[in-house]
């Protein structure tokens, strides 16, 4: 208990703050709820919460999972030849920049407005670093490695997957770290865009209709969730790199 | 008898290097002859080219002049039949792998079932049982040249190239591993080059010892060794031993020896 307020007096703090400036202005709930009034909106509704949060880490997960899948093929087929990563890189340079907001109605033409184009607007904001790390990590192997391959007569499949893949590993680790919270963030993008369930829904129609506590309540989990999938792939990173270094 | 005779005729290897139009001139005008099944080793100073050369032959630099050849072969049709075994001056293990899957790579990578008994006996011979399932980061330098040693012989290869493999071990594990390496090679008469600082090492292991000159390399000794094999460690101590040892150490520093007859 005691460790529990040494770990967290910061937020703790924020929070007595907040309810104190909320009672003192006697704020109408729907220009600024209170802690307090957040935190009852979430414990007498956990059906909604629980429901459109599993969408979004549905969605989230989904789409980082074809994000990582995407970056690293891509990254294989540049290694695999210059020619294709003459073409490749640009490509994806380019389609990385594109801001993501434009992409969405062209997507959504194309594959409905429905859970499919929110699992495509997390798949393109995934892959790139996915294929930047993937691309770095294929490149970076061990001192002397490469000699010994050659020696050995090592085919160049064989030495895709049994040097530049895992020399890759740790690299991919950093990349799952770094995209795991922007998923969560693209997933609540496309909702609150064009989605009818999840977490950026929500928050878009509770924000519509002035439910101020349940958008606040929203934005509580989401920062959570974003939090808790940072430390995951952190503490995930560290083990693989000790494993792989 | 195994093996393939190595012929290295008149190679000159030059690097370009920036600021030196020239570039750098490792090797010069130098020719070799390895029989098959001869174990030859090379002395030199620091920086004449012995890696170079070693290199050349694992087809892993091309020669500016002259030609490589092994058994008629270009040297890299022995690597893609997977039938060279090399442990460079830096050891190259993949730090991913366990002892274990380090020593057995090479049957993956020329598509071969794994021959465990090969494996364990080499981790035998190289004093590492007990440390199959550690992996690199979790050994010492010298523990690393010996599992590197290990996987260079795991596939009983045609040619061995060695570059300084004891280098980072300590004298008396050196000492073992000399004799565990000449016992294994009187055995199975792989034709190897070895590279090493140790004059004693060269004289115990080889049949041949070949002096390099400083930088460009060319051979400026070249002595047969005329032990019996296999060797009992106890020539070392022979006078025939002692005396080549003299004599290929003055060839290694010639300025003492020129100190010494100004005497
Ligand atoms: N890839 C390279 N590019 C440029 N110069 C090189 C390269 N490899 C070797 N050299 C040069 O060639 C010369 C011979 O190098 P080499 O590694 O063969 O020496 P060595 O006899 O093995 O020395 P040591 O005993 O210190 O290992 C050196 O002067 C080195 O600078
Ligand atoms: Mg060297």
């Amino acid at each position: 208990m005691a460790r529990f307020f040494v770990l967290n007096w910061g937020i703790l703090l924020i929070l007595v703050a907040w309810e104190g400036w909320v009672a003192a202005n006697d704020f109408n709930p729907i220009v600024m709820p209170s802690p307090q009034g957040v935190f009852m909106d979430m414990i007498s509704n956990p059906g909604i919460y629980v429901e459109n949060t599993s969408v979004t880490l549905f969605v989230a997960a989904v789409g980082l999972a074809g994000g990582l899948a995407v970056g690293t093929g891509l990254a294989i087929l540049t290694w695999s030849s210059p020619l294709l990563s003459g073409i490749v890189s640009p490509t994806a340079v380019l389609f990385s920049s594109v801001p993501v907001v434009s992409l969405i109605p062209i997507i959504a033409r194309i594959l409905g407005y429905n859970m499919a184009t929110e699992i495509a607007i997390v798949v393109i904001i995934t892959f790139f670093p996915s294929f930047v790390f993937t691309t770095a990590g294929l490149r970076d192997l061990p001192h002397g490695s490469q000699d010994l391959f050659s020696v050995l007569g090592a085919s160049r499949r064989a030495t895709l997957r049994r040097l530049a893949l895992p020399a890759a590993v740790p690299n991919m680790a950093i990349a799952l770290r770094l995209a795991a919270a922007h998923a969560i963030l693209a997933a609540m993008i496309a909702e609150f865009l064009m989605g009818t369930t999840g977490l950026g829904y929500l928050f878009a129609v509770t924000k519509q209709e002035f439910l101020t506590e349940r958008a606040f309540g929203t934005s509580v989990v989401a920062t959570a969730i974003s939090v808790a999938a940072f430390l995951a792939t952190s503490l995930l990173e560290r083990r693989i790199r000790a494993r792989f270094t | 008898m195994t093996g393939a005779a190595i012929s290295i005729e008149h190679v000159t290897k030059r690097f370009p290097l920036k600021g030196q139009s020239a570039g750098v001139m490792a090797l010069e005008d130098i020719s070799i002859a390895v029989e098959q099944s001869e174990f030859v080793a090379l002395l030199g100073p620091s920086g004449c080219g012995k890696s170079t050369l070693l290199r050349l032959v694992a087809s892993l630099e091309r020669p500016t002049e002259g030609t490589v050849s092994i058994g008629g072969e270009a040297p890299g049709s022995l690597a893609a039949r997977h039938a060279l075994g090399v442990a460079f001056q830096d050891h190259a293990l993949l730090p991913w792998l366990n002892v274990h899957d380090n020593i057995a790579l090479p049957f993956s990578l020329a598509n071969k079932p794994v021959d465990r008994e090969a494996v364990g006996g080499l981790i035998d011979l190289v004093g590492l049982n007990g440390f199959e399932t550690a992996r690199p980061g979790q050994l010492s330098g010298g523990m690393r040249q010996r599992v590197s040693i290990a996987r260079s012989l795991v596939l009983s290869p045609e040619v061995l190239l060695l570059d300084e493999p004891f280098g980072a071990l300590d004298a008396v594990t050196r000492r073992q591993m000399n004799i565990e390496l000449q016992r294994i090679w009187s055995r199975q008469r792989i034709t190897t080059v070895l590279v090493t600082h140790s004059v004693d090492e060269a004289l115990f292991l080889a049949d041949r010892v070949l002096v390099l000159s400083a930088r460009p390399g060319r051979i400026i000794r070249e002595v047969a060794t005329p032990f019996d094999r296999p060797r009992d460690p106890a020539v070392m101590r022979s006078a025939t031993f002692h005396d080549l040892v003299d004599d290929l150490t003055d060839a290694l520093h010639p300025t003492d020896a020129t100190a010494h007859a100004g005497r």
